[in-house]
């Protein structure tokens, strides 16, 4: 292992108990990764704030204690609960809440950036292309991985933080031009026009690419142009639900694809798989079947919702309300929040009836206000995790399908062919 | 691979990942496993309904395990269940991997543990079974009581 002379001095314990453990945590990375070189970060997307159980806390109270701070810029993932609205998921109901909120807390004394969202890519500031970073969350990584050309591992909890203290990480895997090469191909050009229009489609498309490609790296060819960032975040969130998929390239939309050959950097292609409608028809069915029972809810905003997602939403609502009695979500970051809110669309969708929700999400458990029963949702995300953690089973629709399902009471999937 | 003989291994070398002493009966799983959503670190449960060995408890096992998967969450997993004493005795893994590794390796800090992390072929994992009797040293030698 070729270390600095900081970094040995780090190892050694010369810097402080919190600094030698957040290198002996690095160097045990990349003896795992079987790389001998350490990079340099310049951004770090934190994960850890999390709370998945007491050892959180312990491990950022140790950091903390031991004099530990941040190398580069670090922006927090959602935590468990709302920082802002706490009663969502309570910290007086429950010990693990509690911690829930000191955790967030604990990361802000750590000096991150307290952004709470898993669509840090929808701020300003983001990555450049070529940056070398730390993502963790899944679909932020694929994000930064595919769609800016920014270069990240998953990171999991603990050496997301222990890279944002050193400010290094492994010189390994996605950091590396080899590993970045197309090695399987998704052809999307078969299918019609109007179903490439459809916001539905993209998270149906994710859903297919984790399902098929294993440890390859997928690129998707026959994407028309209009395919925006909103499009690009479903493939990303939904291609690491159903798999993982930490990279993707879109075929003259993504910046490390102007070409097939260039985003296959030369090799030749393994497979080339081409799509049909009966393979989105499939992924639908995979999400949730529309049962019998009564509509209970919809949840939008997995991940975090953007502004022109917000532009959407507001117009395809218009005027109309969501009917009474069913619980509407939909989560944001704060960031994102502020935008909607200057131009007057979150006080107009909270008067339709619609909940927004910034800092976390509602599709893990405990729970938000009892969230149970049949929900609609515009994200495959949702529709993949959400019934393992919580009473509800899935629907899953396009964005305008939604907003019909929510202002008539029930499922609407009339709006394409797919369904 | 040939056929294995059902007592033919008594050891096998693995590579070290984390260093540790451990001693316990296998569990080997037949699939990956996210420790995040997939498993209970408070019973030390898999509850993931879709994994093989759904429901088997995983405390004071040697965990053989092909890698984990999905979520960055698994690491918090993997060191909550240690640290409530519902985790296993030692991990064997089919894959270099990371996040069990790091899981590990904070909780052998913050609480004083002595967890190993071993990785073998997948084909010498083929060669334990469920309910044997596993003993690790620091090295890394697993050896196997039939």
């Amino acid at each position: 292992m070729k270390l600095n002379q900081l970094d040995q001095e780090r190892l050694d314990g010369k810097l402080g108990k919190a600094m030698q453990f957040a290198m002996q945590t690095i160097v045990t990375a990349a003896h795992i990764d079987q790389v001998d070189s350490l990079i340099d970060i310049s951004f770090a997307h934190i994960d850890a704030c999390f709370y998945n159980g007491r050892a959180h806390l312990d491990f950022v109270n140790y950091m903390l204690e031991h004099g530990a701070t941040l190398a580069v810029p670090s922006w927090t993932n959602n935590g468990l609960v709302a920082l802002n609205d706490l009663s969502l998921r309570d910290p007086h109901a429950s010990r693990e809440m509690d911690e829930a909120r000191q955790l967030m807390q604990a990361y802000v004394r750590l000096g991150c950036n307290p952004v709470w969202t898993c669509a840090p890519y929808q701020l300003p500031d983001r990555p450049k292309l070529g940056a070398h970073i730390v993502g963790s969350e899944s679909n932020a990584v694929s994000f930064y991985n595919s769609v800016i050309g920014a270069r990240s591992n998953k990171y999991g909890d603990y050496l997301d933080v222990c890279a944002a203290i050193i400010g290094r990480v492994p010189f390994s895997k996605l950091h590396r031009d080899e590993a970045r090469a197309a090695e399987l191909v998704f052809d999307v050009s078969k299918l019609p026009q109007s179903v490439l229009d459809n916001d539905l489609f993209y998270h149906l498309l994710g859903h297919v690419i984790g399902r098929r490609s294993g440890h390859r790296i997928p690129a998707v060819t026959g994407l028309a142009a209009s395919c925006n960032e909103d499009d690009l975040k479903a493939i990303s969130a939904a291609g690491s639900s159903s798999g993982s998929v930490p990279l993707f390239h879109a075929v003259g939309i993504t910046p490390e694809a102007a070409t097939l050959e260039i985003a296959c950097q030369g090799a030749a292609v393994e497979q080339v798989i081409e799509l049909e409608i009966t393979d989105l028809q499939q992924a639908r069915r995979e999400l949730g079947v529309n049962s019998e029972r009564p509509l209970a809810g919809i949840a939008l905003g997995t991940p975090h919702f953007s502004f022109s997602e917000f532009e959407r939403l507001v117009d395809l609502l218009g005027e109309r309300r969501v009917q009474a009695g069913l619980v509407c979500y939909l989560t944001t970051s704060r960031h994102v929040y502020a935008q909607a809110a200057e131009r007057g669309w979150t006080d107009a969708l909270e008067v339709a009836g619609m909940k927004i929700i910034t800092d976390t999400c509602t599709y893990f458990s405990p729970a938000i206000n009892g969230l149970e029963g049949k929900i609609m949702t515009n994200s495959a995300k949702w529709a993949y995790y959400a019934p393992g953690m919580l009473p509800v089973e899935a629907v899953i629709g396009s964005l305008a399908e939604c907003v019909e399902s929510a202002v008539s009471g029930e499922v609407r999937l009339d709006q394409w062919a797919l369904s | 691979m040939g056929a294995v003989v059902s007592n033919a291994v008594s050891s096998i070398q693995a590579r070290v990942l984390i260093p540790g002493r451990a001693s316990g009966e296998a569990l080997v799983l037949d699939d990956t496993l996210s420790f995040w959503g997939g498993f209970d670190p408070a019973k030390g449960e898999i509850i993931d309904v879709h994994h093989p060995q759904f429901g088997q408890r995983v405390g004071a096992r040697v965990l053989f395990i092909p890698e984990s998967r999905g979520s960055a969450g698994t690491p918090g997993g993997i060191a909550e269940t240690l640290r409530n004493g519902t985790g296993p005795h030692a991990f064997v893994l089919g894959e270099r991997d990371v996040n069990i590794g790091v899981g590990t390796l904070v909780a052998n800090r913050l609480y004083n543990m002595d967890v190993p992390v071993l990785v073998v072929t997948l084909d010498q994992m083929a060669q334990f079974r469920s309910g044997e009797t596993i003993e690790i040293d620091r090295r890394g030698l697993i050896s196997v009581k039939r």
